[in-house]
């Protein structure tokens, strides 16, 4: 796809392309071109400005310096209308469409085939018929869109901006909701949009996915370009050091040495919603010894969530036991279960690891606040604090743990998600539990810092540590875990042993014993008789 | 559609002065303290016009609250008044520093100035004994209380603001039935209890007539709380626990026992300036003087305005204790009813509340 340019001008150009809020520069002199029929990536890390630089294309933000040119002609955007006026389309990473609506009156949303004034729901389902038959999205457009997976939910998102006769289309992180299996499907979509001579453009800081998908990258650093490559001759650790500025080592488990004695089981463990009628986990038995990873796998969703939060202790366990270094916990309160030896990474970082309105020294200290050094456990000083070991030891793990920051008084929310993750994460691992839960550590991390945290977890793992890891990223799960558990709809449907771990046999899996893709209803194209409006 | 032909737009190097100006007028109205203080000039406005439309002169009738709060022949019960509103804030500010509040300060305050009353009262024991025991009985009472909210809210799911609030006038009606017909002065036109004997009297400071030790008292519970808000482990959790309540779960505070305290705490501290307010004069339970004053709800405001932070409590107090003895003074000398005070505070409040809501909004679109 990377040869028939010939004599029209690309489909996007964008020329210096400067934005700054505040004094934080988002965008420096950005130059970007889509050509006409290729898939484009551009990539970079958090905080890199990729999203800015798509939100001024997608005429959400205005260029502070630079200029856009579709199709050769200069346009100034003043909101997305005009943009999508243009023939641009966005999947955004978070989905916009009404659940209680279905596919087809999503899809035409805004752009409505009428009938004496009324929506015409005949014509707007042939439409999406049409359009699923080009591109080969399947999809059925009588299906409640608050029945579908997050996959088919996509689809709808992509529908919907090629009903708006969309020529170039941005999907923003188009895989983080997605299973392997709805990854290939999305990119065989791509594909196929692009041999039909729509330009595509992909966000992402995947390495994998911009080499599987991709003509052409652009790599943005701080703001700016920091490399340009055409996909058939990147290999990905020049990716990687675009992306970074230096070479990242793969950090591995080595898989050696026995684990010791169980240090968390899981017994039979149920959590049902009786006022919902909701089983979020049903009969989950698993264990963790010291010094072993145990990887949990799944999309999210499938009950990983309230499996560590009935093994924390915040929500209870309708059946089924839970013990800690040998001590049945299950009714015990969270504090008894942390005293004991438990550390937890939640993966909520704003509703639960964080107060974002309290400062970095306020947010590493709780459960730290009644032992030295900031608090004593006896004598006439118990129950209360050492402010001033509160902050020398907040600035000693904000050394440690690399978090950039103006201080430990800044308040955490104003940090970016990647350093106050690191906050969390130093406040949990300085705990020195025996058992570590790790729920999605590196979400939302830049690749320099997931290398680091993944380097703490195995020392972790090394010096006895029980850690359970659940990741919905497999690659974060091959590279860490001995063991992998796979769970879909609160059960756990599969263990793999490290070696016999593959994406493959994890995706598969993932996706649910009975080749579903959704977690919560049957996916509509398997049903063709499915719910009608 | 605007595709034009139009150059792009300027340079970001050099942002135009109007920029920059605009800029810093935003940054300067995210201030933390704008909302407050436009709080309290919105009201100030509001109340002009309130006057103004009663056919006064707005700027008469505030000059006379402010002299009538602080005229130095006054100050001794300007201080006193402080002293009881200070009080009634630190009863709503503790249960809202973990994010819950406490609106039944009036039933509180009620039983603590009974049980001062029946132990300074009846009790033979001599002064030194018996002023710190009535005092100690009143936070006992009263915080016994305020706790009842707490098990409602953690084992029923009654919210701590809406069990405080029908409580609290349960206890004022017992009270009012025990002043009225148990122990009440027989003989006495008014509801009141006999006048306590001299030596169970609140100790005086020199020759002030309203300001007594009782205020001593007060300030010594705002020192305490501050300590304890900035550096002790409870402070700690009661200020996680209302930045974030789930955060606090999750990092294993014991959320039901927190706001036990708490409402003990508040409880006691309204029982505490119930008992103050009847050892001082005119040293008698007189039924509904101990609510009528509003030092209830000008408390509530003071701490919702100063954001439950104790070390702003004083300050935001003296705003809401010159609207009130001053309201009296313009009553008498300007010809504008006191109700009008009321209205003031009842406007900050409503701001302040808008505050809460329209912030909630905002992080509930941005996280959608």
């Amino acid at each position: 796809m990377t040869s028939e340019t010939g004599t029209a001008a690309p489909a996007v150009e964008l020329i210096g392309i400067g934005k700054r809020f505040g004094a934080v520069v988002a965008n420096d002199g950005v130059d970007l071109v889509l050509r006409r029929g290729s898939v484009h990536a551009v990539m970079g890390e958090n905080g890199a400005g990729k999203s800015t630089l798509m939100s001024m294309l997608f005429g959400l933000l205005e260029p502070d310096a630079g200029e856009i040119r579709v199709d050769g002609k200069t346009v100034r955007f003043t909101g997305p209308l005009d943009a999508i006026a243009a023939g641009l389309g966005m999947v955004h990473q978070h989905f916009r469409l009404f659940d209680s609506m279905t596919v087809a009156e999503n899809v035409v949303y805004g752009a409505e085939p009428r009938r004496r004034g009324r929506l015409d729901r005949a014509a707007a389902a042939a439409r999406v018929r049409e359009l699923s038959d080009r591109y080969g999205l399947e999809t059925s457009p009588d299906a409640v869109v608050g029945t579908l997976s997050a996959g088919a939910r996509q689809r709808v998102e992509i529908l919907k901006a090629l009903h708006r006769e969309a020529r170039i289309l941005i999907l923003d992180e188009p895989t983080a909701v997605l299973t392997p299996s709805e990854v290939d499907s999305l990119f065989a979509v791509i594909r196929r949009a692009a041999d039909d001579g729509s330009t595509v453009v992909i966000v992402t800081h995947k390495i994998h996915e911009v080499l599987a998908v991709s003509d052409e990258v652009t790599v943005l650093r701080d703001g700016r370009v920091t490399g340009r490559f055409a996909t058939a001759s990147a290999t990905g650790e020049q990716l990687v050091h675009a992306m970074t500025g230096r070479e990242i080592e793969v950090v591995q488990n080595p898989r050696s040495g026995t684990p010791g004695e169980v240090a968390l089981s899981v017994e039979d463990l149920s959590v049902t919603d009786a006022g919902a009628g909701v089983t979020h986990i049903d009969a989950v038995s698993l264990t963790v010894r010291r010094g072993e990873i145990v990887g949990v796998a799944g999309v999210s969703g499938n009950g990983q969530h309230e499996l560590v939060a009935a093994v924390l202790g915040t929500i209870p366990a309708t059946a089924g036991t839970v013990r800690l270094l040998g001590e049945d916990v299950t009714v015990r309160p969270v504090r008894e279960r942390r005293a004991l030896g438990l550390a937890v990474i939640p993966e909520d970082r704003r509703g639960e690891g964080s107060a974002v309105t309290m400062s970095v020294a306020e947010n590493v200290t709780l459960g730290h606040h009644r032992s030295a050094p900031i608090g004593a456990t006896r004598g006439i000083r118990r129950g209360w604090m050492s402010l001033r070991a509160e902050r020398s030891r907040a600035r000693d793990l904000i050394r440690d743990y690399d978090v950039r920051t103006s201080g430990e008084q800044q308040p955490i929310g104003s940090l970016s998600g990647g350093n106050a993750q690191k906050v969390v994460i130093a406040r949990e691992l300085s705990h020195e539990a025996p058992v570590l839960i790790a729920e999605q550590p590196t979400q939302g991390v830049d690749v320099g810092a997931i290398e680091s945290i993944h380097g703490r977890l195995l020392e972790y793992r090394a010096g006895g540590g029980a850690i359970l890891l659940v990741s919905h990223e497999i690659s974060e799960l091959l590279a860490l875990a001995d063991r992998v558990l796979v769970m879909y709809a609160g059960r756990i449907v599969a263990e793999l042993a490290g070696a016999e771990a593959t994406t493959a046999r994890i995706g598969a899996a993932m996706a649910g014993a009975a080749a579903h893709d959704a977690p919560a209803a049957p996916d509509p194209v398997l049903d063709p008789e499915g719910p009608r409006a | 559609m605007s595709t034009t032909e139009r150059p792009p737009v300027p340079s970001a190097d050099a942002p135009p002065a109007r920029h920059r100006a605009a800029r810093l007028l935003g940054a300067a109205l995210r201030h933390p303290a704008v909302v407050p203080i436009g709080a309290v000039v919105l009201a100030l406005l509001i109340g002009a016009v309130i006057i103004l439309a009663a056919g006064l002169n707005p700027i008469t009738a505030y000059a006379a609250v402010i002299d009538g709060a602080l005229n130095p022949d006054s100050l001794d019960y300007t201080f006193s008044v402080w002293g009881f509103i200070c009080g009634m804030a630190l009863a709503a500010a503790i249960p809202l520093r973990m994010g819950e509040f406490n609106l039944g300060g009036n039933g509180q305050l009620v039983l603590g100035g009974l049980t001062a009353a029946v132990i300074a009262g009846y009790a033979p024991l001599p002064g030194p004994i018996v002023i710190p025991l009535a005092v100690l009985g009143a936070a006992v009472v009263s915080g016994a209380f305020g706790a009842l909210s707490a098990p409602l809210a953690t084992r029923f799911g009654i919210p701590i603001i809406i069990s405080t609030l029908l409580l609290s006038p349960v206890a004022v009606a017992v009270g009012s039935y025990l002043v009225r017909f148990q122990i009440g002065e027989s003989g006495s036109a008014v509801a009141q209890t006999p006048r306590l004997p001299e030596g169970a009297r609140m100790w005086a400071l020199g020759d002030l007539s309203y300001s007594n030790v009782g205020l001593l008292i007060i300030i010594a519970m705002m020192v305490v709380f501050w300590l304890v808000d900035t550096r002790s482990a409870v402070g700690y959790e009661l200020r996680v626990v209302g930045a974030n309540r789930r955060f606090g779960a999750y990092g294993g505070v014991r959320v039901g026992r927190l706001a036990l305290g708490a409402m003990v705490a508040a409880g006691a501290a309204a029982g505490i300036v119930g008992a103050i307010i009847v050892m001082s004069s005119p040293y008698r339970l007189i039924d509904g003087a101990l609510i009528s004053p509003g030092y209830t709800f000008a408390g509530l405001a003071a701490a919702l305005l100063a954001g439950g932070r104790p070390a702003l409590i004083p300050v935001t107090a003296i705003l809401f204790t010159v609207l009130q003895v001053g309201g009296a003074a313009m009553e008498r000398s300007a010809d504008v009813p006191r109700q009008l005070s009321d209205v003031l505070q009842g406007v900050v409040i409503v701001v302040l509340a808008l505050r809460t809501v329209l912030d909630q909004r905002r992080s509930e679109r941005s996280s959608a």
